[in-house]
């Protein structure tokens, strides 16, 4: 048994606790009583995929049908992998710890380009074959989901179903589907076939691709009478009627996100031209204050969290906020429950606001500039004035902070020198700003943190035609920077690594035949990607090479409005004569309103069948 | 100030739960008095947090039957209501045997007993307890202790290692040992285990460890 191999070695590894299992509300079934095994795989560590918020409803949605039986798995830490292999345990799932290669279906959530070598590594553990085409028999099934599959093409090799959009109900159609035909004794070919006929399924060995003379996608192709020549996202209607979990698994080690989470509305109206999830999600949609509330109470019950978070991408935009945090803060505040708000707009950030959040405890503030000029703001659409800056800088001083964190990107589009130059001009202005408020926190010096990511152009997105950045450019704007902080002891400044950036936007845009440089890569080592510690660029270059493709040629490239992209076949609502206008327009430095003010067309209420507000 | 009264609560730790670190456990025992729905008692100050003391901690990976938590309470109620509603929603590997008031304070913790099973592959029980022998037979039993303020020390343990039992069972050999515990004198499960590991001259030697008492100096069981 799995559980005697484990335990013997479990007290070798850091944090051992996150490879037994048995944490409070996981779900154990009797395996004989269910008729479908799901391996829920999310491909990085323990503590960062026990933070995600999409896993867990999917868990608790799959383990609320009796039939079925999800359990959680997590890439091993680079130690435990060591024993696994050398013990030959092969990936199990948490909750049963009996090996996954044995369940009807192996799922991986995919939030991040960097983690595309742990998938080929969590499949090799598990003890089956990588490529789609070497697993023959009906099970398992590999599917993956999540944000990065809207660009599912540099995986396809891999994969045998891709799921498009939110998997609220979609999941159950095909699981319910899978039962009915395995009882038939249904080959993989004919599920696969009859999977394809689901909106929201896209089977990748059902489509030809061709390349024309430069590298591009001349034809996307079905080569079968089953696969839609489009697969359409799946989206859920409303909100406040679709699933939500009463418990989160309880882990007995800290993870990332150690807390009760509260979804509070699906997709944005702010369209910030860089933003993929932005578009990907559309349209937006909200729950309201009285499921909010009563999914918080049913979470911190049941797990005995003593912190909530109210999830989204841009939750000052719930347009009930001021009465959801009144009646929320009425039972929080009786039980000393912490309410946090991540992802606050800094033109939405109130007196009131902020007194809500530091009731219980006060935590850091951090605003999201993006760019230093109103300029390159306007650019990509961020919609944020200096004035609304400084307002909302003056607020935090007075409310007593006295560090706040900037977020920028560097290497934006049409962006400048003087670009540039205004980041370091905001922070010095917002720390002069702070010296001469009366009311300032006492005998205390400002703090300021500059971040700075390097722009990662990602499909679906009106950038998706942009060149990244070369690898110079952006070591003259660090220099630039770097240069105009000089002497400013009060301000620190920090970068993503170039060298990780360039793989994520490659990766992003990548069709089919990156699936061998990613073979490669795998082969000769890599994984955790996106870990300092573990990344390496070198062994990445040599895997390019050796299959004769060119980084830059994904990276680097700008693509015209007439290019067939690999994912273009992709249905994610946003038609690409939107992506191309607002493309256009953020050339011309003109700003599109949010969609509660105007709507831009962008092609989802033609899907939805009327307008996304009203 | 508000009334306040303190709780000892006895405890096992087993099973998968041996792999809950102190830290952690810490944790795991705050969210679960908070689904319990116990009055329990949270410290003031600008984080208030649920009171919990663990007077002995246990290292990770020895299974604790008989370990110790106290908290405190804003209004009584009955013991064996709070054992209830706490064994309730305590994760796998975790559960309450008693609560009572307490009597003794942390300072009167001086002795815990530990049972040690030791087997290795290739080798009987009789052959293990040779090795013990041979440890136990000699003068000074010798084992590094990191201290922060002294660095590492070598330190003599033989005098005080009592064993109350040694035996044969099957291929194990079990051992019955009571170490100092406590602020006077503490020595670690580890620390013997690891001079059995360096004395005994047997490699590869499995261990599983079970914390069985926490007693004060006279050999009662603290409570």
């Amino acid at each position: 048994m799995i559980k005697d191999k484990i335990e013997k070695l479990l007290l070798q590894v850091k944090t051992p606790s996150r490879y037994i299992g048995g944490e409070l509300n996981s779900v154990v079934k009797d395996k004989s009583k269910v008729d479908l095994r799901f391996a829920f795989c999310f491909p990085d560590t323990y503590e960062i995929g026990m933070s995600h918020l999409g896993m867990k409803i999917l868990y608790s949605l799959t383990n609320m049908r009796e039939n079925f039986w999800c359990e959680r798995v997590f890439a091993p830490d680079v130690d435990f992998e060591k024993l696994m292999r050398e013990n030959g345990i092969p990936l199990y799932g948490l909750e049963s710890l009996e090996p996954i290669k044995d369940f009807d279906f192996i799922g991986f959530t995919i939030q991040f380009e960097m983690c595309y070598t742990n998938i080929l590594n969590m499949l090799d553990l598990a003890g089956v074959p990588l490529k789609a085409k070497d697993r023959t028999e009906l099970s398992p099934i590999v599917v993956a989901g999540g944000p990065c599959v809207c660009n599912p093409e540099p995986l396809a090799d891999f994969i045998d179903i891709f799921i498009i959009g939110e998997g609220e109900e979609v999941n159950l159609e095909l699981y319910d589907l899978y039962v009915e035909m395995k009882k038939r004794g249904a080959s993989k070919r004919e599920f696969l076939e009859a999977a394809a006929g689901i909106e929201g399924i896209y089977v990748p060995a059902f489509y030809d691709v061709t390349y024309d003379d430069g590298g591009r996608v001349k034809t996307i192709e079905p080569n079968s009478p089953c696969a839609n020549p489009i697969v359409r996202k799946r989206i859920i209607k409303d909100m406040d009627k679709v699933f939500y979990p009463e418990s989160f698994v309880v882990p007995y080690c800290e993870i990332v996100h150690d807390r009760a989470i509260v979804e509070v509305l699906r997709g944005c109206i702010r369209g910030c031209r860089f933003c993929q999830a932005g578009y990907i999600y559309r349209p937006f949609r909200e729950k309201c204050t009285d499921t909010i509330c009563a999914e918080t109470k049913n979470l911190c019950e049941s797990t005995g969290y003593e912190e909530v978070s109210l999830s989204s991408l841009s939750t000052s935009d719930l347009s009930d906020i001021e009465n959801t945090l009144e009646k929320l803060s009425e039972y929080t505040e009786k039980e000393r429950i912490n309410l946090s708000l991540p992802s606050m707009r800094l033109d939405r950030f109130s007196k009131e606001l902020m007194e809500q959040i530091q009731k219980v405890r006060k935590s850091g503030l951090t605003f999201a500039p993006e760019a230093g000029t109103q300029r390159l703001r306007d650019v990509i659409n961020k919609n944020i004035t200096e004035d609304e800056i400084f307002r909302a800088c003056r607020l935090a001083f007075s409310g007593g902070y006295s560090a706040v964190k900037l977020y920028f990107m560097m290497g934006l589009p049409t962006e400048t020198d003087d670009d540039i130059r205004g980041i370091a001009d905001l922070a010095v202005r917002i720390a002069d700003l702070y010296y001469q408020m009366p009311d300032r926190p006492k005998g205390r010096g400002i703090q300021i943190s500059i971040s700075c990511a390097t722009f990662v152009p990602k499909p679906f997105t009106p950038f998706e035609f942009e060149p990244q950045a070369s690898e110079e450019e952006i070591k003259h704007k660090q220099d630039i920077l770097l240069t105009a902080l000089k002497g400013k002891r009060y301000i620190n400044v920090s970068w993503s690594k170039y060298k990780v950036s360039v793989l994520e936007a490659v990766l992003a845009r990548g069709d089919r035949r990156l699936g061998s440089v990613i073979y490669d890569a795998w082969k000769s080592g890599c994984r955790f990607d996106g870990w300092d510690e573990h990344y390496n660029y070198d062994v990445w270059r040599s895997a390019f090479e050796k299959n004769g493709l060119d980084m830059n040629f994904y990276a680097c490239r700008k693509r015209e409005f007439d290019e067939l992209f690999p994912w273009d076949f992709l249905d994610y609502y946003v038609s690409k004569q939107f992506l191309v206008r607002e493309n256009k327009t953020a050339h011309e430095g003109v700003t599109t309103p949010n969609c509660r003010e105007k709507c831009s067309g962008c092609g989802v209420s033609k899907c939805i069948g009327g307008p996304c507000f009203g | 100030m508000d009334e306040k009264y303190a709780v000892r609560g006895v405890f096992e730790k087993k099973g998968r739960a041996v792999f809950i670190s102190h830290l952690d456990l810490f944790r795991t025992m705050q969210r679960a008095m908070k689904r319990s729905g116990i009055p329990v008692w949270y410290s003031q100050g600008f984080n208030p947090r649920i009171y919990l003391n663990f007077p002995l901690a246990l290292s990770l990976g020895v299974e604790g039957c008989a370990e110790i938590m106290d908290f405190e309470i804003t209004e009584r109620q009955p013991f064996d209501e709070m054992l209830g509603a706490l064994n309730n929603v305590l994760p796998d590997g975790l559960r309450f045997l008693s609560m009572a008031e307490p009597i003794g304070t942390n300072k009167d913790i001086a002795l815990a007993e530990y049972e040690f099973d030791f087997s290795a592959d290739n080798l009987s029980g009789e052959d293990i307890a040779a090795g013990f022998e041979k440890m136990m037979l000699l003068e000074k039993i010798e084992v590094e202790k990191h201290s922060k303020k002294k660095g590492t020390v070598l330190v003599d343990i033989k005098p005080h290692i009592k064993v109350i039992l040694s035996e044969c069972l099957g291929g194990n050999f079990r051992a019955t040992v009571v170490l100092p515990a406590g602020m006077e004198l503490n020595i670690n499960s580890n620390v013997f285990n690891d001079a059995f590991l360096k004395y005994s001259g047997i490699n590869n030697l499995k261990i599983s460890t079970k914390r069985t008492k926490i007693m004060k100096n006279n050999g009662e069981i603290f409570a």
